[in-house]
């Protein structure tokens, strides 16, 4: 007899989300027949770009998310480097990597320890209070020492991530929402005392990161080795590539690139599409690529259940995130599931963290950090980097000077997209298909699996009309994006 | 415990408005915060990014956030660092809102169109739902954040979702502080809770509802971007230069805040920040004004000085109780 819970609101993530599955009994064992993940957000950012100055698209897009706001300043400021025709200097190229990179450190400190952990955790006598009670308990989570430990590393890495973000803001300027990005570079300039201000963070974030962060993440893989074989998903990865180490960006840290049933591919993005057979728009909003889409929402589409178009590469879903990037970059190979993008997102940050160490030293004193450039009266532009969470695009239009059209697809409208025109559900839907429920009433592993895409839902964007036309009660998918 | 506690913040309370309590006695008031349970607070998330909420994780100048959400507070309902999820995170938010004198926070603005559905926080409960719900048995209500203020970037025109603030969604309330900034200064926000709980009272504000001690001061008289040339006019040639931003879009003549002392990330306690939006050689952007962001953009434009406010170091008389230096520039 199948049963459907619902997780809502599926917290320790950002944004609102909803999940529902189905669970059954299947050869025995009592598990996931079935998924659904419902975003409940619209706040509209296309809509509220349109007219304004391009220059000011960074400042604007960076609201979309307070937890990787960097990473849309970035695809923002890449987006206007193009339509402006203006290549930053290479100190504005790496002070841009720097504070992006802590910003990195910073997202993946926090989803491991204070978004993820609480789910291998048994904090009795711990935690035992709010915001940690109550909370689920279940036979297989960590107790004793592994606990306690766990515990307070999560303390720990509270100061840890702060000092990321200090050491973002040194260039940044601020976080969250960095003040000092802009189309044709950063406006921050580089001093030796300010290299040094980052750099002295940047040792702590290392000794935390090499001695406490990794170490974990493998501890837990080790108390955990069923999770190696569970969240699994269809195993296509794709990413846009980020950290451009040259100044046309054809050398990047995380190239991009698609692997697909098994095979690596070069990227192209003119290969995505959105589909929309089960998200609620006109059927013309469909099949397009992004940048050329249009979006007309029609709540009472039969067979729709979501908000969310489905974006597609070469037709098929694809998971975006550490793991995708670190797997595409060849650097891990270990397997795709769910401790493996836990795995792979705590060596991403070690070697992101090693790798800003020879970024300082490549920054020189005084050097231009900006290129001054003027507004055109037309253009076009595509700014396609990484979020912390995976692939994450910005395409836009200017006329008369001023925004005509901006689109964003964020990382979790990949990993959370509704089934497409061939039917095939999104990543998230397919990892958790086979996750056993040993409780009903504590879908602990669901939790687990989910958190390891890193959901982040505060931006939808698309341009929708969220009228929920069973009267607010209970939509199934309507993953909004971020 | 509980009782002991209110019975002390009570005395302290007292002890503030009379002037006695020194910094001996603000030790003692942590010490007995640090026992299990505290001042509950419910926090709330609609139509915004989150940002605020990790803002707020940077605490560290008055106190850091290990302390505050280990031994100081008692927070409740925080979908992002909560344990629960689902149902048993709604039964801790609805048990939580049973009990009158919580500190309600607020972060995101309310939208109000589509009947609310544009920001549901769990089945059945839209964010103008659960504001209304939840405002109800507060002692105090922080609006945290220009969304949640003023309705801030969610309610950038055309505003395609309705988004209001707090104070326009209550029709106005005197249990409201407001709080903004894109985001909040976690300092802006723990100094605001901090004064609510040893004063038993809301700070002074001004007429926007905005604590006088972080938002008393205008962002230009205090900024050391235009101080190079002793008093010469300096202006900036282009962003990152040295000099005055004024003229390439910096809101700082249209903007109270102590961002200039205070500044941004700070490196620790009782220490101010590593940086700051104008410090980086990038214009304010005004993200503490109610008008933000419309009213403040574009943010590389000059937007010529109010008129009151023309004139350096004299502040517009409009609304404002006391200008004083709360904190002295590093």
């Amino acid at each position: 007899m199948a049963t459907t819970i619902t997780i809502d609101p599926l917290t320790r993530i950002e944004g609102h989300l909803e999940i529902e599955v189905t669970v059954d009994t299947v050869r025995g064992v009592q598990q996931v027949v079935d998924a659904r993940a419902a975003g409940k957000m619209f706040r509209g950012f296309e809509v509220i770009l349109v007219g304004r100055d391009p220059r000011d698209a960074p400042m604007y897009t960076q609201r979309i998310c307070g937890v990787c706001p960097v990473s849309h300043a970035l695809a923002s400021s890449l987006n206007l480097d193009q339509a402006f025709a203006v290549t930053p200097p290479d100190n504005g190229r790496i002070l841009r990597n720097l504070v992006l990179a802590a910003n990195y450190i910073q997202s993946h400190v926090l989803h491991f320890y204070h978004l993820s952990a609480l789910d291998y955790i048994d904090t009795t006598g711990l935690l035992d209070m709010s915001p940690w009670t109550p909370r689920f308990v279940t036979p297989d989570m960590a107790t004793g020492t592994t606990a306690s430990t766990l515990v307070s590393h999560y303390v720990g890495a509270l100061e840890i991530r702060r000092k990321a973000h200090q050491a973002g803001a040194v260039f940044g300027g601020k976080l969250p929402c960095l003040s000092s990005f802009v189309v044709g570079g950063v406006t921050q300039t580089v001093t030796a005392e300010k290299i040094a201000e980052f750099r002295a963070l940047l040792n702590e974030l290392r000794a935390f990161i090499d001695n406490v962060y990794v170490p974990d993440a493998q501890t837990l893989g080790s108390l955990f080795p069923t999770y190696y074989n569970l969240g699994v998903g269809n195993g296509n990865l794709m990413a846009f590539g980020v950290f451009d180490l040259n100044g046309a960006g054809t050398s990047k840290l995380f190239s991009p690139g698609r692997y697909t049933d098994g095979t690596a591919y070069a990227l192209d993005p003119a290969e995505i599409t959105e589909h929309v057979t089960h998200a609620w728009y006109t059927p013309e909003s469909g099949g397009a690529h992004p940048a050329d889409a249009t979006t007309v929402a029609d709540a009472d589409k039969p067979g729709a259940y979501s908000w969310l178009k489905a974006p597609r590469l070469q037709g098929q879903a694809h998971e975006a995130g550490p793991l995708a990037r670190m797997w595409i970059s060849g650097r891990y190979t270990n397997g795709i599931s769910a401790m493996d993008r836990i795995v792979a997102r705590a060596l991403e940050t070690q070697l992101l963290a090693n790798t800003m160490d020879t970024w300082l030293d490549e920054l020189v004193p005084g050097a231009p950090v900006y290129v001054p450039s003027a507004i055109p009266a037309s253009g076009v532009g595509a700014g396609l980097t990484e979020a912390p969470r995976g692939a994450l695009g910005h395409w836009m239009t200017i006329a008369d000077s001023a925004i005509n059209r901006y689109q964003v697809i964020t990382p979790t409208t990949w990993n959370a997209s509704p089934r497409d025109d061939a039917d095939q559900p999104g990543p998230i839907e397919t990892a958790l298909i086979g996750v056993p429920v040993a409780d009903l009433d504590q879908p602990i592993e669901v939790l687990r699996v989910v958190h390891t895409f890193d959901p982040c839902l505060a931006c939808a964007v698309h341009m929708v009309r969220p009228n929920d036309r069973r009267g607010g009660a209970r939509v199934l998918l309507r993953p909004s994006v971020g | 415990m509980r009782i002991s506690r209110r019975d002390f913040l009570k005395a302290a309370a007292a002890a503030v408005v009379a002037g006695k309590l020194g910094p001996a006695a603000l030790a003692r008031l942590q010490e007995v915060l640090r026992a299990p349970g505290g001042p509950r607070v419910i926090w709330l998330q609609g139509a915004g990014c989150d940002g605020c909420a990790i803002s707020f994780l940077n605490s560290v100048h008055y106190d850091t956030v290990d302390n505050l959400l280990l031994n100081t507070l008692d927070v409740q309902f925080q979908s992002n660092l909560m344990a629960a999820a689902g149902d048993l995170a709604v039964s801790a938010a609805q048990a939580a809102g049973t009990q009158p004198g919580y500190i309600l926070v607020i972060e995101g603005a309310i939208p109000v169109g589509a009947a609310g559905n544009y920001c549901r926080l769990w089945a059945g409960m839209t964010m103008a739902d659960a504001v209304t719900q939840f405002a109800a048995n507060a002692g105090y209500i922080v609006a945290l954040g220009a969304c949640a203020c003023y309705g801030g970037v969610s309610g950038g025109a055309p505003n395609p979702t309705e988004a209001k603030g707090v104070g326009e969604f209550l029709g106005g309330d005197s249990r409201l502080v407001n709080v903004p900034g894109c985001p909040a200064h976690p300092d802006w926000f723990v100094g605001t809770v901090t004064y609510i709980l040893t004063a038993g009272h809301l700070p002074p504000l001004d007429e926007h509802r905005r604590p006088l001690q972080y938002f008393g001061e205008r962002i230009h008289d205090n900024c050391y971007k235009r101080h190079q040339n002793c008093g010469e006019p300096n202006f900036a040639e282009q962003l990152g230069a040295e000099g005055c931003l004024e003229y390439l879009g910096c809101k700082g003549k249209h903007t109270y805040s102590d961002c200039p002392i205070r500044k941004w990330n700070s490196r620790g306690k009782d220490e101010y920040g590593v940086n700051w939006c104008v410090g980086s050689g990038s214009p304010c952007l005004g993200c503490v004004n109610p008008t933000f962001p419309d009213g403040m953009s574009p943010f590389y434009v000059y937007l010529p000085a109010p008129r009151e406010a023309v004139e350096d170091g004299v502040p517009p008389a409009k609304g404002k109780l006391e200008v004083r230096r709360v904190y002295n520039p590093s």
